[in-house]
């Protein structure tokens, strides 16, 4: 009995709290409503995803690899960014390009997206500048596994 | 005897040696780019600088031999100004492609700079324009930028080899290694150049781009195609966790042992070692099918087979032929068995051929442990298999790891006729879907044990790599099958690894106790 009223507090209690935030916000916002300027803002919610919020500069979002002048890619398949993965999540194989110049050129490039865990370090080894996470894409949910592992054409978009 | 001292600690070096083996024998190491324990010293890079008091220079310590009461500095103030400009000139003219370089992670000049470079170069200047990828050997690229001219292969060519085929052409800052009218370099034992390279200038086509030297793993292990026993450094991938890998082992690289291969190896050693991951056989066979049982029940079967016959006292009807890729271990265990305890009268050796040899490693014999064989008493002429094989009911028959070397033909005809036929194999072959069970076995890098080479040197390897699949070393399977046998239990109950076994081994046959190192 005494346990069962426990319960009942701690609901009232809850929607005490409910209440307060309630009332602070609208407290707030009818302030607004009159232009009175307070240093405290009332809450807002954004509607996500009809609505979306601003993406830092500096955010880590999903990876893509970047182009030489002629198309091809900048990566040379120095494996660095697999060395330093913390989660094993890239794989790359080289192979030879007949140029030159650049000789190295990455065949298969892999990551795998499922396991990734955008740590972003695969960016700083990069010794080329090839691979960045600056594309701003944080929606890229699958219903399958496979469809999380991201090739070469795919990373080069 | 010297004495000197050596950044104050005091070593004592016969006289005539150089600053620089007195420093090592010391502990201390002084870099060095151009100087190889193989070749005299050449003094051409200038990493090896060091301070000796009452000389107003600075000296090399590659080529400047001891003094009695020497006292010689390699970590002053002018010793460490001096390095970081000859680093500093060296890579004035250096690519700095090493993303791209094959000898990134072992490179010499990249270790130096880490330890005692760590400069701003003050060279602005464009750098030198040359070649990047000429072909100058069968299995070798020269990049001309990457070059510091330590001329280690040019002298490896003329002090070791004797074929000269590389020089140093042009002067000054055109100074380049080149071919003589392009004529490549073509002898057995170019590979070696690859790996003498301090830098990634000659760098290797076989193991161009395959992976980085830092994921590869390097083991000790004997290389087994011929009966030199050279000393090698098995190196394998261990493998990312999500991603599989064509291949275990990436490369073969020389370990020193003056008294055998001195500090190479032959070419083939080095690049024929496809065999150690190539169509594997890693199940046990019978009828043809991959087979559930465990090894414990296939030995069982075996050792029934043999105490069936044995008891009848049909044990001359019991035939083996075996190869000399068999550890001294091995063939000593099928000594003790097959011949004391079971006296089956028909063992023979069923080895490749003789190739032509050369007159530096490479022998005509192209199986490890023939040497072996003979100390352990075997007879190692090939047997009139006809006669051999005839009333044979059990034959056991030890294949060789290395596809098509072996002529099987004699055998093919009269296995049809034989009751039981047992192979143990290392690899997928035709001649596998002739015999009744064919059983998984390890290569020699995989198992433990010792060999003897050629000239009789006795020498122990430890595996390598793991076994794949359900491989087993031949050792281990012999021990099981004595003990299964139960003729001699207590005998080999003692033996639980190769070393108790070269144990035995060396009380009972006299040549294996002497010291053959």
């Amino acid at each position: 009995m005494i346990k069962a009223l426990g319960y009942f507090i701690a609901i009232i209690k809850g929607s005490l709290i409910t209440t307060r935030h309630f009332m602070v916000n609208m407290w707030f916002h009818t302030l607004k409503l009159f232009r009175i300027k307070t240093k405290r803002k009332g809450a807002v919610t954004i509607q996500y995803p009809e609505e979306k919020r601003k993406i830092a500069s500096r955010h880590r979002s999903l990876h893509r690899l970047l182009k030489r002048e002629d198309g091809k890619p900048r990566c040379v398949a120095c494996m660095l960014c697999v060395t330093v993965c913390p989660s094993e999540c890239i794989f790359v194989e080289a192979a030879e390009d007949p140029d030159p110049e650049v000789q190295k050129v990455p065949s298969i490039f892999i990551i795998d997206l499922s396991r990734c865990c955008f740590c972003g370090f695969c960016v700083e080894a990069c010794p080329e500048d090839a691979i960045r996470m600056d594309t701003g894409q944080i929606e890229f949910a699958e219903y399958s596994r496979d469809k999380l592992i991201y090739d070469l054409e795919k990373l080069m978009g | 005897m010297a004495k000197i001292l050596i950044d104050e600690r005091e070593c004592d070096v016969a006289e005539g040696t150089t600053i620089l083996k007195a420093a090592e024998s010391a502990g201390l190491q002084i870099p060095h780019l151009c100087y190889h324990k193989a070749f005299m010293p050449e003094g051409s890079c200038r990493m090896c600088l060091v301070e000796i008091e009452g000389l107003p220079k600075l000296e090399l310590a590659c080529s400047t031999q001891v003094r009695d009461g020497m006292k010689v500095s390699t970590k002053s103030e002018s010793v460490i100004e001096a390095r970081k400009g000859v680093l500093e000139c060296l890579l004035a003219d250096h690519p700095i492609d090493c993303p791209i370089c094959d000898k990134a992670g072992e490179c010499k000049l990249q270790d130096y700079y880490e330890e005692y470079g760590l400069f701003e170069s003050e060279f602005n200047e464009e750098k030198e324009k040359r070649q990047k990828k000429i072909e100058i050997g069968k299995n070798l690229l020269h990049d001309q930028e990457r070059c510091v001219l330590c001329r280690r292969c040019v002298r490896f060519l003329d002090e070791v080899t004797k074929t000269r085929e590389l020089g140093v052409f042009q002067r000054g800052v055109h100074a380049e290694v080149a071919t003589y009218d392009g004529i490549l370099v073509d002898n057995n034992y170019s590979g070696n150049l690859a790996e003498l390279c301090p830098v990634g200038a000659i760098t290797d086509k076989d193991f161009r781009f395959k992976t980085r030297t830092w994921f590869l793993q390097s083991r000790e292990s004997i290389c087994t195609l011929c009966s030199r026993g050279c000393n090698i450094y098995v190196e394998s991938h261990q493998g990312f966790s999500r991603f599989s890998l064509p291949k275990r082992v990436y490369r073969i690289q020389t370990r020193e042992n003056q008294m055998i291969n001195g500090f190479w190896i032959c070419d083939k050693g080095r690049y024929d070692y496809s065999y150690l991951d190539q169509e594997r056989l890693d199940k046990i066979v019978v009828n043809n099918s991959e087979d559930p049982q465990s090894w414990q029940e296939i030995t069982s079967i075996v050792a029934g087979e043999i105490g069936r016959l044995f008891h009848m006292k049909r044990s001359s009807h019991i035939g083996l032929i075996l190869q000399s890729w068999l550890s001294n271990e091995e063939l000593f265990l099928i000594d003790k068995i097959f011949r004391n305890d079971i006296n089956i009268g028909k063992i023979s050796f069923l080895d490749p051929p003789e190739e032509s040899s050369d007159d530096f490693l490479l022998t005509a014999e192209r199986t490890p442990n023939r040497r072996g064989a003979k100390e352990i008493g075997f007879d190692l002429q090939p047997a009139d298999w006809e006669k051999f094989l005839e009333d044979v009911d059990l034959l056991f028959v030890f294949a060789s790891p290395i596809k098509g070397d072996t002529d099987f033909s004699p055998l093919k005809a009269a296995l049809d006729k034989i009751e039981k036929t047992v192979l143990f194999a290392s690899h997928n072959h035709e001649i596998n879907s002739l015999f009744d069970m064919v059983l998984p076995m390890s290569l020699i890098a995989e198992k433990g044990g010792s060999l003897t080479n050629i000239v009789g040197s006795v020498q122990g390897f430890s595996p390598a790599l793991d076994a794949p699949g359900n491989c087993k070393p031949a050792w281990q399977f012999l021990v099981d099958l004595a003990k299964k046998l139960m003729i001699n239990f207590d005998f080999y109950n003692q033996f639980s690894s190769p070393e108790s076994i070269r144990e035995v081994m060396k009380k009972e046959i006299p040549y294996f106790r002497e010291e053959h190192e």
